[in-house]
Parts: C-alpha cells; sequence; structure tokens
C-alpha cells in the first residue's frame, strides 16, 4: 500500500476586488501506509479544500502533496488514482449500482468487459451490495447509497482513499452500522485513509490518528486519546468532548491553585506562576458530586438523560455555569445545595491570552 | 360525493369549455375559410361547399408562388439555427453554470440583451451589412442572424439545468479517469436531455415563427414560411382561402416536434438523483 504526506500544504482563495482568504495554512501530515487519519474540525476550516487538494479538484496555492514518495501536484485529477467517497454520494442517476461501479473502471485501462464484471461482483460482496446491484440510485436508502459511493471509489484499487462526510446524511441506527462496516472495510483492504469531518464521534470511533484543523491550521495531531487526554490548546479542548469541556477564567494562586472568584479555588495539576491569568479545563465526566467536601455548588438545572444525567451548576461568584455528568441514580432538583470535587490529574489548564495548554 | 362539489365540478368544466371555444375559435375559422372556395370566401354564413382546392394550390406552388420551397427553407433555417445554437450554446452554458471567469456574467448578460433588444432596431444596419457581406437571402445569413433569437434561449436555459447538477458528479468521473471532455459528454449532457429537448423545442418554434428576419433579409430563395404565406395577399384579389392553407399548412412541423418530445417536455428535472 501507499504512505501519503503531505507538506506546508497551503491555499488562497484570490478573487478580483476581495481580500485573499487563507484557506489553507501550511499542513504537514505523514500517513503511514494504511492508516486512517481523521480531519476533524468545524465547517469552514480548511479540511474540504485540503481533500479536494489531495484530490486534484483544487489547485495547490504552496506546498507538496506526496503519494507513495512521488509528488501529485503536477498532476491532474485524472493521474492521481485516489478514490473519493463524496458526501453527497455523487452516484450517477440513470445508471444501476452495477453500472454505476463498471463506470469507473471503464475510464482508465482498457479493461475487457469480463474483468469488470468480476472487480465489480468482487468489491460488491466485499462492501455488501450484492442484493442491490440492479437498483437504481433513487430507490436506495442513505446508507446503502453511501456504501455504493464507497465501493465506486474502492472498486479502482485506488492508492489513497478519501472520505468526505460519511455518515453525515445517515441516520442515527444507519450511522452505527455504517460505521462498524467502514472500519471494517478500510482495516480489510488496508488503503491509506483520509476522513474529513466535523463530527468527533466520527473521528474518534473510526480514526486511528485525529488532526484537529482549525483556521487552516492543524491545531493537534494524535491518537484519540491523547487528542481526548491533553488538549494542545482550548480550542481542541472545547471542540472534542460532548458534553463539552467546562472553560472557567481564573487566576493562579502561588499555592497551586486558581482561583475563579473570591471564594472559589481550583488545584492545579501542574505550578503555574502566581498571578497568570489562566483558563480552567475541567470535562463534565472529570467532575463528581461529593458529599459535604468539596466545592460547594447550587443547581441551575438538572437533565435526567436514563443513563446518566447533565447537572448545570452555578459556583459563587463564577460567572459561567459548570456542568457535570451525573450517575443515573442522581435525582437533583433546582436550587439544590451540592458539592463536587475535581481530580487535579484530569484538570487542564491553559494559558488565558494564547488558549495554549500550560500542562 | 355531494352536490356541491359536484356542482363546482361543472362550473369548472362549463369555465373550461367556454374557454376552449375562445381559444380555439380563431383556429376553427382558419380551418373554414381554408377550405372555403374562393367565391364563397366572404359570406358569413357557415353553409358553403368545403373544397381542398386552397391546399391544392398552395401545395401545387401554383398562382407563382413557391409555398413549397418557403416550407422547404423554413424547415432549413430553422433547424439549421437550432443545431448551431446547441453546438455553440451548450459549452456555453455549461462554462457559465460551473465557473466564473472574468467577463462572464458581462458576456451572459450581453447574450440576454439580444433577447430583450427589439429586432426592429437593429435590422436596418443588419441589411445593410448583410448586402455588403453577401449574405442577403442565403441560408447562412438566415441562420446566423437567427442566432440572435436561439441562442440566448439556449444558453440561459440551459445554464440553469447545468447548475441544478451537482459537480460532485463530473468530478467523481475525474477521479475515475475520464477527462474535462469526457465529464462533460458522458456525465453531464446525458444528464440534462430532457433540458435539451424542450429547449430545442421551444428554439425550434421561436425560429419558425420569426417574421422581421426573413421579412427584410431575404427575398426569393431563402424566404420562409412566416413571409411566403403572406404573398397570397398581394395581387389584385387577397386570397384569404390560400393564406389560410399555407398558415395551417406551417404549424405542422412545430405541432409535429411537439408531440414527439412530449415526453421529454414532461419530464421535468426530478431525476431522483444526489440527495434524497
Amino acid at each position: 500500500m501507499t504512505e501519503l504526506e503531505l507538506r506546508d500544504l497551503r491555499k488562497t482563495y484570490r478573487a478580483r476586488g476581495r481580500p485573499a482568504v487563507d484557506a489553507v495554512r501550511g499542513i504537514d501530515l505523514a500517513l503511514r501506509s494504511g492508516e486512517l487519519l481523521g480531519l476533524l474540525g468545524p465547517s469552514g476550516c480548511g479540511k474540504s479544500t485540503t481533500l479536494r487538494m489531495i484530490a486534484g479538484l483544487e489547485t495547490v496555492t504552496g506546498g507538496d502533496i506526496l503519494v507513495g514518495g512521488a509528488s501529485v501536484i503536477e498532476r491532474p485529477a485524472q493521474q492521481r488514482n485516489i478514490g473519493v467517497a463524496f458526501e453527497n454520494y455523487a452516484l450517477y442517476p440513470p445508471l444501476t449500482v452495477a453500472e454505476n461501479l463498471a463506470f469507473g473502471l471503464r475510464a482508465r485501462k482498457r479493461a475487457h468487459r469480463g474483468d469488470v464484471d468480476r472487480k465489480v461482483k468482487e468489491i460488491a460482496e466485499r462492501v455488501d451490495l450484492t442484493g442491490i446491484l440492479d437498483a437504481r440510485p433513487a430507490g436506495l436508502s442513505s446508507g446503502q447509497k453511501q456504501r455504493v459511493s464507497l465501493a465506486r471509489a474502492l472498486v479502482r484499487e485506488p492508492d489513497v482513499l478519501l472520505l468526505d462526510e460519511p455518515l453525515s446524511h445517515l441516520d442515527a441506527a444507519q450511522r452505527d452500522t455504517t460505521r462498524r462496516e467502514l472500519k471494517r472495510i478500510q482495516r480489510d483492504l488496508g488503503h491509506t485513509t483520509i476522513l474529513v469531518t466535523h463530527d468527533q464521534e466520527e473521528a474518534l470511533s473510526l480514526a486511528d490518528r485525529i488532526a484537529v484543523m482549525k483556521d487552516g491550521v492543524i491545531q493537534q495531531l494524535g491518537t484519540p486519546y491523547e487528542i481526548y487526554d491533553s488538549p494542545a490548546n482550548v480550542f481542541v479542548a472545547d471542540f472534542v468532548g460532548e458534553p463539552a469541556i467546562n472553560l472557567l477564567p481564573g487566576a493562579a494562586t502561588d499555592d497551586g491553585h486558581a482561583r475563579l472568584s473570591a471564594s472559589v479555588r481550583i488545584a492545579l495539576p501542574v505550578p503555574v506562576a502566581a498571578g497568570r491569568q489562566v483558563v480552567v479545563g475541567i470535562r463534565p465526566e472529570d467532575l463528581s458530586l461529593t458529599g459535604e467536601d468539596g466545592l460547594p455548588a447550587r443547581v441551575v438545572a438538572h437533565e435526567p438523560l436514563l443513563e446518566s444525567g447533565i447537572a448545570t451548576l452555578a459556583l459563587d461568584g463564577v460567572e459561567r455555569p459548570l456542568v457535570v455528568l451525573t450517575d443515573p441514580e442522581v435525582r437533583l432538583a433546582h436550587d439544590d445545595r451540592v458539592h463536587i470535587t475535581a481530580d487535579p490529574h484530569l484538570t487542564h489548564v491553559f494559558d488565558a491570552e494564547t488558549g495554549d495548554s500550560l500542562r | 360525493m355531494t352536490w356541491r362539489k359536484r356542482l363546482s365540478g361543472w362550473l369548472a368544466d362549463a369555465a373550461l369549455i367556454l374557454y376552449f371555444v375562445f381559444a380555439l375559435f380563431p383556429i376553427a375559422w382558419m380551418v373554414i375559410l381554408s377550405l372555403k372556395p374562393a367565391n364563397q370566401l366572404f359570406s358569413t354564413y357557415f353553409s358553403f361547399s368545403p373544397t381542398l382546392d386552397g391546399y391544392r394550390t398552395v401545395l401545387g406552388d401554383s398562382e407563382g408562388i413557391p409555398f413549397v420551397r418557403f416550407f422547404v427553407n423554413s424547415l432549413v433555417v430553422s433547424l439549421g439555427a437550432v443545431a448551431l445554437s446547441l453546438l455553440v450554446g451548450l459549452p456555453a452554458a455549461y462554462a457559465s453554470a460551473r465557473w466564473r471567469f472574468r467577463g462572464s456574467e458581462n458576456l451572459m448578460f450581453t447574450l440576454l440583451s439580444f433577447r430583450f433588444a427589439p429586432e426592429l432596431t437593429v435590422i436596418i444596419p443588419l441589411f445593410v451589412l448583410y448586402q455588403k457581406l453577401g449574405l442577403f437571402d442565403t441560408y447562412v445569413g438566415m441562420v446566423w442572424v437567427l442566432q440572435l433569437v436561439t441562442l440566448p434561449l439556449i444558453v440561459w436555459i440551459m445554464r440553469s439545468y447545468f447548475a441544478d447538477l451537482t459537480p460532485e458528479l463530473e468530478q467523481a468521473a475525474l477521479l475515475d479517469g475520464y477527462s474535462r471532455k469526457q465529464a462533460f459528454f458522458k456525465v453531464a449532457i446525458p444528464l440534462v436531455k430532457p433540458g435539451i429537448a424542450a429547449v430545442s423545442l421551444l428554439a425550434f418554434i421561436f425560429a419558425w415563427n420569426n417574421f422581421v428576419f426573413p421579412l427584410i433579409l431575404t427575398s426569393n430563395e431563402a424566404q420562409t414560411v412566416t413571409v411566403g404565406a403572406l404573398s397570397f395577399l398581394g395581387g389584385d384579389r387577397p386570397k384569404y382561402n390560400l393564406t389560410a392553407a399555407a398558415a395551417l399548412v406551417s404549424v405542422v412541423p412545430p405541432l409535429l416536434l411537439a408531440l414527439t418530445i412530449q415526453r421529454y417536455l414532461v419530464r421535468g428535472l426530478s431525476f431522483g438523483a444526489v440527495k434524497s
């Protein structure tokens, strides 16, 4: 299989009479052969532009793209052998599923008919399309369309596979099954793959490594656990995790705490110079309700979600509410007084100005 | 069904019938006129002895008016104009739907302006030009000038058809290894076929019905039915029956064309295509 490498990849959109837009500002990424990398970020962060540049559908402003060690930026899309499963599937409506799969095979080589049929059959078995080969795209469910789209990208054995928001148009049940199949198929066939998504769940569950992107820059690159356990900055901490992390501004004290208000102090995981402005990050699942010790808080709201609950608390003198994930048996009412504790090892601390992690 | 519903159904039917009578009466009048013998032309009552003499005269090229040639001219010129417009207009529509390039909007607006500028404002300079270029009264000249009618129509309508196609379909084809040209011909064009059928018919009708251009820019060789049918009114005595017959004969091609491609016309843009 093939490695994929991006070196200082840049894209600037220039239009007459409008300021230039830097969509992608110098991306460095190296994918091992067979790796699945998730490119995660909010809309407009440049992740789709990056994908389109790799595919050859967008010109490159600067930097280089290497597939298997060879630069491909001079080659048009037709000559790159990169498979893309588009977000909206892009299936050809007048053709059946089998014809859609064969359509791609007929372009490149002078493949003879038996060969095409064999490959279509093979991939159909892999991706579980055998029963719907004669159906037309209009009659398929979203999940089936997604599988056809994946099969079409795979059938001509691309060097690199690009998945653009593969699960975003599926309903919850289809999403679960399709996700599992996607993972199985990718592992079986061993394609080097980039998955572009704004959905952290999709990235966390599928990717070997995740690159979190914002404003055309990769904020952090790491395994899902690295991203979750030690976010590099406030943006990554905030973007990954559901419910979102609590981010509370405060000032470091000389005894290893952060003062959030006159009466509220939280222990910091690392020593920070006294007086430094910081943002303390604590995930809702890392906070626990305790009997009498810990920080006193008042319940603003409690959403019981059966297998767990989400409590919104107010800390004395602290402006931002604090969200806590509670155990299923916990019952809380508005204005209840509770105490909470946070494990300092699971607490994050960021510089208030730069947003970078101080851990 | 309640009596109220039934009554409103009847009223609707009655209104429709009334409208049909109103709309079809001129055509009926033409049919009657075309079947009248010359000496009963001006009778106002409906009893006359019907005859096909009018049609025979018109199609038999008697009276010194080569109607069959006019008819063939119309066919050649209209089909030629539509064909040329499709040849030029489809790529133009595709390009303007897919890419924004320098001056693309100005170009499109210029094309549109051919439609809303009255033909009479340009006809005199065109006449002079055609005389000097040797295009006066030629097929080439007529096909060319009819581009003013057919090209904007085809470009603007096809542009919206192409714009409604998601570009990912062609991009997927590119990734599969097809060239841009193949992506256009093998992916985009087949998907807009219903649009091409509809717009071709429309352009053909506009070209066929055009009156001012052939009136000024042709004299005999390339003259079309719209102007040709008028010749029966000239001379010492206007022959309304022949004009009517000629007019009815010249309705046939657009009508036939409309009936043959009707199936494409009703099928709209909904291919059940990409996103559901």
